[in-house]
């Protein structure tokens, strides 16, 4: 009876739709607000009502980007009329573009070089954390390991704990081993915290892929090397993908860690754009711009990923 | 094509042990089917063949060489799952080139090679599509067309028509033959389905516990099984087994009243045990009569099966039952009295404890 419905079917139906927009508005509201102040005029940001309707303007981001400080006087007419329209916006703001003595060139602000930190390190970790995580999760899928149960537990257990209890000893260690502030060291922190979680994501999907597929590919004349890399890589995409996803948004969020092992050279940009309140009145605008931003990295990953997160695994050619 | 050998194959699971002292040959172009049930061996002793499988002693030779400790990919061997195992992510034809690809045939070779077996499996036309849009005998044709690609010394086959329908897997059954009988390649094929072993074998191999049975033609199998679970196995109905005693020339199955009349010569090799005897009938030598004649038994039907070409019919005497193969409508309903004698020439006696055939009637 396919298309034909029961008033029953029809208004659970309609409730469903209803509860879907009821949970759509509250996850995207903060969205909205952030998205909005960023394009705000920093007198609008924190109005009480809230602003709904203001004239965009991008001087949020000009000044994400640029190193400024406060006007003591106002320019002459020639200096604003000889600046360039973005410098106009931070002038008009009560403010000056920080330049260079010498060469007059403009001094940009750390978020670039910051959000750059974040690509590499998120990008990095990611990769190996999930190919590390294949060939883990293969290896306990496929061999007899010696307390195989006992491996996982314990790989499971490194998650066991709030990372942050051992955030002092990491710094120590981090400081004698001279990886405090350095790409490699947060590489490798967010590689070890992500590779139990992908180890067992993996695991859990290496499982379902049947092992005729490899020994077809052996007694075809394969390595087991090969048959992995031809016939099991390939039908674990989909997973690794989703693992890829996950790991990704952990590197890319994460804090604390960032916070505590640098302060310049490998920075991130989750520490550094809170770091932009701290001095005098907190510019709002600014900080919704850096993380607007910041959200667009993971919402492309994810929108490029999303045929793999929503297809599932296809087994159409294993009969059981 | 090639000859395989196995001696004195042991094979343990942990302290299970799947393959107890197996030696059999494979002659060069035979097809052997192993037949057995589940748990029977079978599938261990194909896969140790195939090098998917070690073996813990023993020996195995492909053409006089040993390879059971090579590994799977050098044996040139070909193996064709149950499950078809077709790669998802590739079309037809790359699940098919994929056994060339790995001994680098340049790529006008393969096309051709590729062509020529899709041809004779008449899949030419899925070359294109991948498996997950294929039906299941096309899945079975492709996979087939992978392990024969190759030209593999050998072509192992592990239930291949198991996830079939009825109909198609007889269907397939012949293209399996047929294929066979052009191609000549020496084939192992594993089933626990009998019609499927005796209707495809050059012969058949009996494993049951990790042990061989019996080996033989088919026919050989069917008419003279060398013990209890060969007869009981084998054959379709099941051959009727029963709990008999000698009274003279008189074979009484125990819990019936009346004996059947066997002829002296008949009883020789079952005169010369001392223990329990079972015998065992198919259901085609138990002979049905309207009328009592000599050496007929009364008899009473309690179920038919009208099976169309033929009926099977079920009779009690006294305590039990036989089951007995007439023509159609020979009988009419449950509840008739009919008279019942057993063909001699067709009976087997076996030793009860042991399981051996006595043979004394064949």
């Amino acid at each position: 009876m396919a298309g034909v419905r029961t008033p029953r079917e029809i208004l659970t139906n309609r409730v469903a739709i209803v509860a879907v927009f009821v949970a759509l508005a509250i996850m995207l509201t903060p969205i909205y607000w952030i998205a909005s102040t960023s394009f705000k005029p920093r007198n609008l940001a924190t109005t009480i009502p809230p602003t709904v309707v203001f004239e965009p303007t991008v001087s949020p981001f000009v000044k994400l980007f640029t190193k400024r400080s406060q006007l003591r006087e106002q320019p002459t007419q020639e200096e604003y009329d000889a600046a360039p329209w973005w410098e106009q916006m931070v002038f008009d703001g009560g403010e000056k573009v920080v330049r260079n003595r010498r060469s007059g060139e403009v001094t940009m602000s750390g978020y670039g070089d910051r959000f750059t930190n974040s690509l590499i390190i998120s990008i990095v970790s990611t990769v190996l954390a999930v190919s590390m995580g294949t060939l883990t999760a293969y290896g306990f899928s496929r061999f007899k390991v010696a307390g195989e149960d006992d491996w996982l537990f314990f790989i499971l257990s490194t998650r066991m704990l709030p990372p942050v209890v051992v955030a002092i000893p990491m710094f120590l260690m981090y400081r004698v081993v001279g990886l405090n502030d350095t790409h490699l060291g947060l590489i490798i922190l967010y590689t070890a915290f992500n590779l139990s979680f992908a180890v067992w994501i993996m695991k859990g999907f290496i499982d379902e892929i049947p092992r005729e597929y490899e020994e077809a590919a052996l007694v075809d004349g394969y390595t087991r090397m090969q048959a992995f890399f031809k016939v099991v890589l390939p039908e674990a995409l989909t997973g690794m993908a989703a693992t890829a996803v996950f790991c990704f948004i952990t590197a890319w969020n994460e804090y604390a860690f960032a916070l505590i092992m640098t302060n310049r050279n490998a920075q991130t940009a989750p520490p550094y754009i809170p770091s932009q309140v701290g001095s005098g009145l907190p510019d709002w605008t600014v900080i919704a711009a850096g993380t607007l931003l910041f959200l667009i990295p993971v919402a492309i990953f994810t929108f490029l990923l999303r045929n793999h997160l929503l297809r599932g695994m296809s087994f159409g050619a294993i009969r059981k | 094509m090639a000859q395989i050998d196995i001696r004195n194959v042991q094979k343990f699971f942990g302290q299970h042990q799947v393959l107890k002292n197996l030696n059999l040959t494979i002659e060069d172009g035979e097809f052997v089917v192993m037949l057995g049930q589940s748990g029977g061996g079978k599938t261990t002793a194909l896969r140790a063949i195939a090098g998917l499988e070690t073996v813990t002693s023993g020996k195995i030779l492909i053409n006089g060489t040993e390879v059971q400790d090579r590994k799977a990919a050098d044996r040139d061997i070909a193996f064709v799952f149950q499950s078809f195992s077709l790669y998802p992510h590739m079309t037809v034809r790359e699940n098919i080139a994929f056994p060339l690809r790995a001994v680098r045939m340049n790529a006008a070779d393969r096309d051709k090679a590729v062509s020529e077996v899709a041809e004779t499996l008449q899949i030419a036309e899925h070359l294109n599509r991948k498996p997950s849009a294929l039906s299941g005998g096309d899945m079975q044709r492709v996979a087939i067309g992978r392990a024969l690609v190759r030209r593999p010394q050998a072509l192992l086959m592990d239930e291949p028509l198991g996830v079939l329908d009825a109909k198609l897997r007889e269907q397939m059954r012949a293209e399996i033959k047929r294929l066979h009988i052009a191609r000549g390649s020496t084939s192992v094929y594993v089933t626990h389905d009998q019609i499927e072993a005796m209707s495809l074998a050059d012969r058949i191999v009996i494993l049951h516990d990790g042990v061989l049975q019996q080996v033989g033609p088919p026919d050989e199998v069917y008419l003279h099984p060398t013990n209890l679970f060969v007869a009981k196995f084998v054959g379709s109905p099941v051959m009727n087994v029963n709990a008999v005693r000698l009274e003279g020339n008189s074979v009484v199955i125990n819990g019936a009243s009346q004996g059947f009349h066997f002829p002296d010569q008949m009883l020789g090799h079952a005169r010369s045990t001392a223990g329990e005897m079972t015998l065992g009938v198919r259901p085609e030598a138990v002979l049905l009569s309207h009328q009592p004649s000599d050496g007929f038994v009364e008899a009473v039907t309690t179920n038919i099966e009208p099976l169309g070409s033929h009926d099977i019919v079920d009779v009690r005497l006294g305590d039990t039952v036989l089951r007995a193969r007439t023509e159609s409508a020979f009988v009419s309903g449950e509840g008739q009295k009919v008279w019942a004698r057993i063909d001699p020439s067709q009976a087997h006696f076996f030793d009860t404890a042991t399981g051996l055939n006595l043979r004394g009637a064949n």
